[in-house]
């Protein structure tokens, strides 16, 4: 039986099977925080019927999973090329939503897919678009990476438009965004002096949509309670009482009691309800998991034998860890308020599909199959497992 | 390969500044936990946060014609978190502030308020009610533009706290029928019975408690957004209600009696026009609206005569009797086993026909046609109420409809007096709103339409919900029978107990009912009186019952007491009602017509005087004054220009008036109009001289 199961894993599961775990973690640790914290949500607009946002959550998580695994089936090499088409498509996709998509808070984020009725962030598709562009590019230009005018112009240039139209409607985002690039760009091996140059035009991009967009208030605001510090805002105090009561141990699953005050419970402070729920020991677990997953990817950088594959991955691991650590330092109060969801654990609807896609593609990138079958077909996969274990 | 190992390296350093941020992160979690552990354990116990309602705005109830019958109106609470005023604006407008509070609630002064504030604002306070009163909506605009408080929420620190009040702008017109619901969501009338409607749905929001007991809001906005509540349109008709109830509360007043109540309905809709109910208030002073006699429990009464209708309807449905037909009433007494059927004249009618033994209203003649020819089978008598669809509720749109009461053949309490009396009204319930359903049938050719009273329900000009007219029988009897029953309604009025109602103007039927009241298990010396019926009998529009129950003083009868009520609404509506009056408007109109100078009627003597003047027609002004408004009757070749007194303070005459001219001059009397056709006011439905009162719509006729 188990023999199995391991064989079916083996056959269909492909690439690191140390991050499959990590995701399939997460995701049954997100479908039982997600049912715990959407009571006072449930109660509010369902009248009590709970099952609704846990039958929903599910079905995305598992949505997010199938994606995944379909898209570490294809070869990564072929994303360089999605990339670059996701990247035109979705720079029109943006500025319709920033004109005529829904309101949510008062920025247009969100644009409604007609057919299957979902909403989805076209920053989300913009954000992995990007990233493999940026990629492909690094990759490309490693031989001549110092030339101002042939490697550098061109990424600071599409880094600059995405994030500032990002920017338009989220700047959390954008800023976001706009860092895990600068990491990217360090490690593809761009000259410093260029990486503080993108951190000025990234700047002057960042502030000047900051006055064109929606919620440039929101933001400057938010950043200027926090420095000041005098004020803990709401969201916060509440994120604060949830943690430090939880101690240790923690109340137990499903016995959060912040969860009835605390905003969004189940994304932006889902951590605070962890901690709460689970205690220290659950928080640092989710840190840990969090940091392994990152490990991982940086482990397919040292394994890839094309600079592509590795700057793909890191790109994108860093992409979502970075998130995640931005999302856990609001929880504890370590930065200002920003709206981020936390990757694999938020209850976000369309957004664990895109997550589970840029980690199907770090699965692609791991596999190392791909990479040989396109560079040399001759070796066989005995040569894969060991670049894994040596790695 | 040093691209390579440059890359992992460079990796390696990022990665060790992420794993160093999440040791940040682990670090603020213990930080939390053991070090500032206790004062946010201790917040958590202080803070007291709740998801309290957001009540939606009620809706509002209209009259037919759009006046509104009930409405809430928004008061608010004046709050002030003295934290949010910057310093500048703050000690600015601190001064002006406190004096504005002082002379607005006149209860302290400047000073006090002032100091209040301050205090408030140098404790931290957040949430201080400056003033337990709460002000209008006008004021609040006025407010809005004080000092400090023109900055608005986030600048000044000003709320307005919304509370909600019921209000009805006609006070107590039709109060019963608009009803209340209290705070447990009991009640009564239509705020009752279409609550679900009008509560609309409640948002929620998340609310802090803060010192004193009161709750104040977290956020700006609500988490989940009230849905206000739907509007009811209603079918009464605003003025034809006000008619009725003074014409009502005028008769109860002059016979003492203990309660009354007047249905007007449409007959061919159903609708219900007017519903009023007065009864005598507990201190013996006047009449309110405390119960709603027409439809409920205790409207529910044996109706007397009125019910002589359904019995000569069973008889002639049986092709067994002919109105021509006389029968011998005798000395006015029938004995039926033990018991004695009196007919109210003494020595009786003798020998008359049967129209005149329903136009005399004899008890004996009827209930012995209707025992000669039911009473070997009495339930084929019953089976005619059940198919004029009186033995049942009539499911109508208000709670707590009075179910009706009859006896079965064949039940203990069926004795062998049951069905004489019967057929006379007795040993059955009714309520006045049934009664009214058979009589609108039989004014209807004998289509029964179930009595309404709200025609939709609605938000805005957005209709959810229309409520058609509901056809409960398509016919209660043959057309033969529905003409004969037509011809002895009509009869009464012209030959029989209501004789004292009749006019050459238009016909009325219809039929009285005096039925003795049944008290403690004994029929008493006290009566319950009505009359139902419709008018004008050629073409009934409205149908009617009045109810008055114990009058005092000699003539106690339905024909004495309820019929001329019915008479003097009737009468009313009849001289309102345009389209009852087409007829007598055209001959007004004509003879106003043969003048020479048709076009120049009434208006405003300037202009008139000038068109007059430029075409060279002769004008002059009778009287001495030069009045502002005037009315022309052509003399000879000339025209005399008559003073009309527009400014006097009843409803003015506009007839002859361009419409322009007539809007002007109604409409600063604060009467609402409503108009149909071109051209010049050829007819208003309020006479003129008649007091002006806020709540009239006019309606002109132009031509």
């Amino acid at each position: 039986m188990m023999e199995n199961i391991k064989i079916w894993f083996d056959r269909n599961l492909k690439g690191d099977p140390i991050i499959w775990g990590i995701v399939i973690i997460l995701s049954v640790i997100s479908i039982v925080v997600v049912y715990s914290a959407t009571g006072s949500l449930a109660y509010k607009y369902t009248g009590g019927n709970t099952e609704k946002y846990l039958i929903d959550h599910s079905m995305m998580v598992l949505a997010g999973l199938l994606v995944m695994w379909v898209a570490h089936k294809i070869p990564y090499k072929t994303y360089g090329l999605i990339g670059r088409f996701l990247l035109v498509v979705s720079i029109p996709l943006l500025l319709f939503t920033f004109l005529f998509g829904s309101t949510v808070n008062e920025a247009n984020r969100w644009i409604t897919i007609p057919v299957i009725n979902k909403a989805f962030q076209p920053s989300d598709i913009a954000k992995l678009a990007l990233i493999a562009t940026l990629a492909s590019l690094l990759a490309r230009k490693q031989k001549n990476i110092d030339d101002f005018r042939n490697a550098f112009l061109p990424m600071i240039l599409v880094i600059g438009l995405v994030s500032g139209l990002i920017g338009l409607a989220n700047m959390s985002t954008a800023v976001l965004l706009l860092s895990t690039c600068l990491l990217l760009l360090f490690i593809g091996r761009v000259p410093m002096k260029y990486i503080l140059m993108v951190v000025l035009v990234g700047g002057l991009f960042l502030t000047t949509s900051v006055f064109l967009g929606q919620r440039g208030g929101t933001f400057f605001s938010r950043i200027e309670k926090f420095m000041s510090g005098d004020e803990i805002p709401f969201q916060a105090e509440q994120s604060f009482i949830a943690i430090s009561t939880g101690g240790i141990t923690g109340k137990g699953p499903g016995k959060s009691e912040q969860r009835n005050t605390l905003p969004h419970p189940y994304s932006d402070f889902i951590y605070a309800i962890i901690i709460e729920e689970y205690g220290m020991v659950g928080g640092a677990t989710v840190l840990f998991l969090y940091l392994a997953l990152l490990f991982r990817g940086m482990r397919i950088v040292a394994s890839s034998t094309k600079p592509f594959g590795g700057l793909l991955s890191a790109g994108l691991s860093f992409a979502l860890v970075l998130q995640a650590m931005v999302n856990m330092a609001v929880a504890v109060g370590l930065g200002p308020i920003t709206g981020l969801p936390l990757p694999l654990l938020s209850m976000g609807g369309t957004s664990l599909v895109f997550t589970g896609f840029s980690l199907g593609i770090i699965l692609s990138v791991s596999r190392g199959d791909h990479q040989e079958q396109l560079d040399s077909p001759a070796e066989g996969s005995n040569k894969v497992r060991k670049t894994f274990q040596t790695a | 390969m040093n691209i390579k190992r440059s890359i992992v390296l460079r990796v390696r350093i990022a990665f060790i500044l992420v794993a160093l941020f999440a040791g940040a992160i682990f670090y603020r979690i213990v930080h939390l936990q053991f070090m500032e552990g206790e004062k946010w354990q201790a917040k958590s116990e202080t803070l007291n946060f709740q998801y309290k309602q957001v009540t939606a705005t009620r809706g509002n109830i209209y009259a037919a014609d759009g006046s509104l019958l009930a409405t809430s109106l928004p008061f608010y609470r004046v709050v002030i978190d003295p934290m949010m005023a910057k310093e500048d604006v703050f000690s600015k407008g601190i001064d002006s502030l406190s004096y504005f509070l002082s002379s607005h609630f006149k209860d302290k002064s400047a000073n006090s308020y002032k100091r209040m504030i301050r205090d408030a604002r140098s404790d931290k306070k957040r949430y201080v009610i400056l003033n337990r009163t709460q002000i209008g909506y006008q004021d609040m605009q006025k407010m809005a533009k004080w000092p400090i408080f023109r900055n608005g929420r986030s600048g000044g620190g000003v709320i307005f706290e919304k509370v909600e009040k019921r209000y009805r702008p006609f006070n107590n017109l039709a109060s019963r029928t608009v009803g209340f619901v209290n705070e447990d969501k009991n009640g009564a009338g239509i705020e009752y019975s279409f609550n679900n409607f009008l509560e609309g749905k409640n948002g929620k929001a998340l609310f802090q408690r803060i010192a004193g007991g009161s709750w104040k809001p977290v956020f700006d906005a609500e988490d989940i957004k009230p849905d206000d509540g739907y509007d009811i349109l209603t079918t009464l008709d605003v003025n034809i209600q006000d008619v009725a109830e003074s014409a009502l509360l005028r008769h109860l007043t002059n016979k003492d009696a203990e309660f009354g109540c007047v249905i007007v309905m449409e007959v061919a809709t159903g609708q219900i026009k007017a519903l009023i109910n007065l009864q005598k208030n507990k201190d013996g002073l006047g009449y309110g609206e405390n119960y709603n006699f027409a439809i409920g429990d205790q409207g529910l009464t044996e109706p007397g005569s009125t019910f002589k209708l359904l019995s000569m309807l069973a008889l002639l449905e049986e092709g067994k009797i002919n109105l021509k037909d006389s029968i011998d009433t005798g000395k006015g007494t029938f004995k039926f086993y033990d018991r004695n059927m009196n007919d109210s004249k003494e020595g009786g009618y003798g020998k008359i026909t049967i129209k005149e033994a329903f136009e005399k209203s004899s008890n004996v003649a009827i209930s012995r046609l209707v025992e000669d020819n039911f009473g070997h089978n009495p339930s084929k008598f019953v089976a005619y109420i059940e198919k004029a669809g009186l033995d049942k509720p009539i499911d109508f749109q208000l709670k707590g409809e009075g179910v009706p009461y009859f006896k079965k053949p064949g039940e203990k309490n069926w004795y062998g007096t049951t069905l004489p009396w019967m057929s006379i009204g007795y040993e059955a319930k009714l309520t006045p709103l049934h009664t009214l359903m058979l009589y609108n049938a039989v004014a209807n050719d004998g289509k029964m339409v179930k009595p309404m009273i709200v025609q939709a329900v609605a938000r805005g000009n957005q209709i959810e919900e229309k409520y058609e007219t509901e056809v409960v029988r398509r016919s209660i009897a043959s057309s033969k029978t529905i003409d004969q029953l037509k011809e002895l309604l009509e009869g009464v009025v012209e030959n029989g107990t209501a004789k004292n109602v009749y006019t050459e103007e238009y016909k009325i039927a219809g039929k009285t009912g005096t039925a003795q009241k049944l008290i403690g298990g004994r029929y008493t010396q006290r009566y319950y009186t009505s009359f139902a019926g419709y008018f004008p009998a050629d073409n009934p529009k409205y149908s009617a019952i009045v109810v008055i129950d114990s009058p005092k003083g000699f003539a106690a009868y339905g024909g004495d007491v309820s019929a001329p009520v019915f008479k003097e609404i009737a009468d009313k509506i009849f001289a309102q009602d345009l389209e009852l009056n087409e007829k007598e408007n055209d001959k007004t109109y004509l003879t106003s017509n043969s003048g020479t100078f048709p076009m120049i009627q009434a208006g405003k003597m300037d202009e008139l005087q000038m068109i007059c003047n430029k075409f060279g027609i002769s004008n002059h002004v009778s009287g001495e004054t030069e009045e502002e408004w005037v009315k022309s009757t052509p003399v000879n070749n000339a025209v005399i220009w008559k003073a009309n007194k527009v400014d006097s303070p009843t409803v003015p005459d506009v007839t002859g008036m361009s419409l322009r001219d007539a809007l002007y001059v109604l409409e600063n009397k604060g009467i609402r109009v409503v108009y149909q056709g071109k051209g010049r006011v050829r007819g208003q439905s309020i006479n003129p001289g008649s007091p002006v009162n806020n709540a009239y719509v006019i309606n002109l006729v132009l031509g």
